[in-house]
């Protein structure tokens, strides 16, 4: 058991592990602001992660998608996102089901579960380190969990997004020579999903006055 | 080797010793620079040694409802931390011989015997906020407990055994094993541990006189005189070994006599001491910098200790770590 990974597997880890717990902290925040920020970081550190690839596997490709992620993860999505926030100008602090502690305990479950799932596959290979794998399985369980648990659009809309950096970290440590238009592809479905939501933000405050989803199962007659 | 070579026996007894006298320096050290650090001159670094000195010379005081658990818990609770320094590498990074009597989770239970122990005459007194004081520290111990379970468990997978000794001898072996994010996120883990179990602020000012507040304060509340003074000496010595056990176990096992010389020995205990110290002044500044939890909102912050050994221990099964 206690053989020390490879200095290229221990970064994976510890930037999956990184993501995984900023998923968690998103889950844990009680403002909607403070969770775009942790985005916000997660984002910075999977493109960090794009560059420590690029630059030990040598593939040039990914110094382009690091800077196209870095422009749109870290600084174009976060500032749009915030400006519908101030422009919404209500409920800074998100609802949510549960309470803190019952959700994180779900998700820690939930993430053993994907850990568990992605473990039993089998997918082992001496230059391909499986737990960053695992880790980013756990990282979209989480984004699901925050996604379902958290009654506001802006919730949800963050919890699809950082689902979205969860994959780039398996497709950065697994497929790592996918082509360039393969993963600029991936990045326009995010500003495609960026766009939606954003006009969900507008027409659902602009319709309930709220970002909050718990009046939706309201009747109407 | 040669002529000053220190018996094993010897040894021992300096680690139980180590623990008992530097105890209330450290804490003493530890209010100083929180004195400092809130822009007061601090007490005395001595002081914990005067209170405790001048407690023993007070008498004893005893409500009538009492029975002699009231006095016989300090007692025991104080045993305890007298036991557990002989199972952590205090002053040695070789196993001395009582060493092997039992492993981390041995260790943890004496420590939680000495808990029990103090929250029973702290039950005996019958006095409301002793009462109070005793209910809260086992429910908030018997919620920290999982956490440090899984912090044994990742301990466990690192070292294929959960001996103190194995692991610390593992960290020292390669810098690589100290960044190792299993091994992070469980020494992590244990610092929270080690906050939540010395009361330190996110979970409870540990200088306070408020009441409502209190968790490990309000059980000492009723005890006066020699029992206190026990009491007091005791939960230095409990920070002291949850120090110890933080530094040498996990983060810095460096200064530690490898030899039973006696030079390397007696040089370990100033090592542990001043490294301790500075552990303190992290604790300090955290106490500066972060206000208390709500006392309801201390289980989001014992959740995130369990979530992070727990992601130790999950990064080990998904083969990384």
């Amino acid at each position: 058991m206690s053989h020390v990974p490879s200095t290229y597997a221990g970064v994976t880890d510890v930037v999956a592990v990184l993501v995984l717990l900023t998923e968690f902290a998103m889950l844990r925040a009680p403002f909607l602001r403070s969770q775009v920020r942790l985005y916000q970081f997660q984002s910075l550190v999977v493109t960090a992660l794009a560059v420590f690839v690029a630059a030990s596997r040598h593939i040039d490709e990914l110094y382009v998608l690091a800077a196209l992620s870095f422009a749109l993860k870290v600084v174009l999505v976060p500032r749009l996102v915030l400006r519908l926030l101030r422009d919404a100008d209500v409920d800074l602090a998100g609802s949510s089901v549960l309470g803190v502690t019952s959700m994180i305990l779900i998700a820690i479950g939930v993430s053993a579960f994907g850990v568990l799932v992605v473990g039993s596959l089998r997918v082992r290979s001496a230059a391909l380190p499986a737990s960053a794998l695992a880790i980013a399985t756990a990282v979209v369980l989480v984004a699901f969990v925050l996604i379902i648990l958290r009654a506001d659009v802006v919730s949800q809309a963050i919890g699809f997004f950082s689902l979205e950096n969860g994959v780039s970290v398996a497709s950065l440590v697994l497929a790592a020579g996918l082509p360039l238009v393969v993963g600029v592809a991936f990045l326009f479905d995010l500003l495609v999903a960026v766009v939606v939501f954003g006009v969900i933000m507008r027409v659902h405050h602009g319709r309930a006055q709220t970002l909050s989803t718990s009046d939706l199962d309201r009747l109407k007659g | 080797m040669g002529t000053n070579v220190v018996a094993p026996q010897i040894v021992q007894a300096l680690q139980v010793l180590t623990i008992l006298l530097g105890a209330p320096l450290v804490s003493g050290v530890i209010s100083h620079i929180e004195g400092r650090l809130q822009g007061r001159r601090g007490p005395r670094i001595l002081q914990p040694y005067f209170d405790i000195a001048k407690l023993f010379r007070k008498e004893t005081l005893v409500t009538n409802e009492s029975s002699w658990v009231f006095l016989a818990g300090p007692i025991v609770a104080f045993g305890c931390y007298l036991i557990v320094p002989l199972l952590i590498p205090v002053l040695t990074t070789y196993g001395l011989p009582l060493g092997y009597m039992g492993d981390i989770l041995g260790g943890a239970f004496i420590l939680a015997l000495a808990g029990f122990a103090v929250a029973m005459a702290s039950a005996e007194s019958g006095a409301p906020y002793a009462q109070l004081g005793a209910s809260r520290a086992m429910t908030f111990g018997a919620l920290i407990e999982p956490t440090i379970l899984f912090v044994v468990f990742a301990v466990a997978l690192i070292t294929s055994t959960d001996l103190p000794y194995a692991l610390a001898a593992t960290v020292r072996s390669s810098s690589s094993e100290m960044v190792r994010p299993g091994h992070v996120l469980a020494a992590i883990a244990f610092f929270l541990v080690v906050l939540v179990d010395t009361g330190r602020i996110p979970v409870e000012t540990h200088s306070g006189t408020l009441e409502f507040g209190m968790i490990d304060e309000a059980r000492t509340l009723e005890h006066s005189g020699p029992p206190l003074a026990l009491l007091k000496w005791g939960s230095a010595m409990k920070q002291l070994i949850l120090y110890t056990v933080l530094i040498n176990v996990f983060v810095a096992p460096w200064g530690l006599a490898s030899t039973g010389n006696l030079g390397s020995v007696l040089l370990a205990i100033p090592a542990l001491l001043g490294k301790a110290m500075v552990l303190g002044t992290i604790f300090a500044v955290i106490d500066n910098l972060f206000s208390k939890l709500r006392l309801f909102k201390v289980t989001e912050f014992i959740a995130a200790a369990f979530l992070l050994s727990f992601l130790a221990v999950l990064v080990f099964f998904a083969g990384g770590g």
